[in-house]
């Protein structure tokens, strides 16, 4: 008897373990109705794995266009400097910004008394002296020319009206302040030149000083 | 005799109530293994029965059978998973053929029994 109930449960405890299987599996395959075929899924995988390496493609390939744009914008950038300074060259050589520096001041006077020459023509300061020493001053280096605070840029005219010199059309009068900017030595030794130009004006009698300084001021060109 | 199917009826109800009420669910990936499992199962449970209605049921032989079948029925459903063949329907071939012949010698002992 005691093998007979030793029996009964090992068939209750088997019954009850393939019960417990049929319903644990009837609970999975019911879960998803249908479920997902092996084959699908394995299809899914493998599509998962293309569009993984695909949004990988696209993520290197918004880094390197997001590199060149950088690149282009810090070209522009640059561009634009270098445009500015250009600019601001131009503007420069145009005589339309005040400039400031070291440089040289000529001042330029008519003979004290009448001058010890005899041609009265010669013993005044012409249109001729002020644009030999203006050209004097471009060729030894000058950057920026002002007289009597007229700019001399590429249009200025420096020509004799009647007894006057009307420089920018505006008339000046002696004593003649030139301005020049650049480099005081060089400007100074190419007028104070043995047989230059400030020596053949002392010889005629003008009275000429040459200052050098450190800094100089030079007015922009005032367009009228 | 009765008494044996009662038990085993009531075991299976009990089974059945358990595995429908414990919160864990079998993941989708075992389910197939499971299945195949539960199969063996059923053809080891059938075969018992069977062997009782012949006069020849052994207690060791019937409970490792069932187990051993359903574990090994998994097991080769897992390696044929991995080699890349479908070698669980050997195991569905094998014990489906084996359920029926199952089957139909019950019937044929319960009908033999019934119109002797």
């Amino acid at each position: 008897m005691p093998k007979k109930n030793t029996a009964y449960l090992s068939i209750m405890l088997v019954t009850a373990f393939m019960g417990l299987m049929l319903a644990v599996q009837f609970r999975a395959a019911n879960r998803a109705p249908g479920g997902i075929p092996t084959d699908r899924a394995k299809e899914m995988m493998t599509e998962l794995k293309q569009v993984n390496h695909e949004r990988d493609n696209l993520t290197k390939e918004i880094n390197d266009l997001t590199y060149k744009l950088n690149q282009l914008n810090k070209g522009r950038t640059e561009a634009l400097n270098a445009l500015n300074s250009e600019l601001g060259k131009v503007r420069m050589l145009a005589g339309l910004v005040t400039v400031t520096g070291p440089g040289i001041e000529v001042v330029l006077d008519n003979p004290e008394n009448g001058g010890k020459t005899t041609s009265p023509e010669l013993s005044f300061i012409q249109d001729q002296d002020l644009l030999g020493l203006v050209n004097e001053l471009w060729g030894s280096g000058a950057e920026a020319i002002s007289i009597n605070g007229q700019r001399i840029i590429a249009t200025t005219e420096i020509r004799l009206a009647a007894p006057f010199i009307n420089i920018n059309t505006t008339r000046v009068v002696p004593p003649y302040q030139v301005l020049a900017i650049g480099s005081p030595d060089s400007m100074a030794n190419a007028l104070e030149l043995p047989g230059g130009l400030v020596e053949y004006y002392r010889d005629i009698g003008f009275q000429v000083t040459v200052e050098k300084h450190d800094d100089l001021t030079i007015p922009a060109y005032a367009a009228r | 005799m009765w008494v044996g199917v009662l038990l085993a009826v009531l075991g299976l109800g009990l089974g059945v109530l358990i595995g429908f009420n414990i919160p864990v669910v079998l993941p989708q990936d075992y389910a197939k293994y499971m299945s195949v499992a539960a199969l063996a199962a059923l053809d080891s449970v059938f075969g018992g029965i069977r062997a009782a209605m012949e006069d020849k049921f052994d207690q060791g032989i019937f409970v490792s059978g069932f187990f051993s079948n359903a574990l090994l029925a998994a097991g080769l459903t897992y390696i044929g998973d991995r080699l890349g063949i479908d070698l669980y329907l050997a195991a569905v071939v094998a014990f489906g053929v084996r359920l029926f012949q199952n089957l139909a010698f019950i019937r044929r002992y319960l009908l033999k029994k019934k119109f002797r």
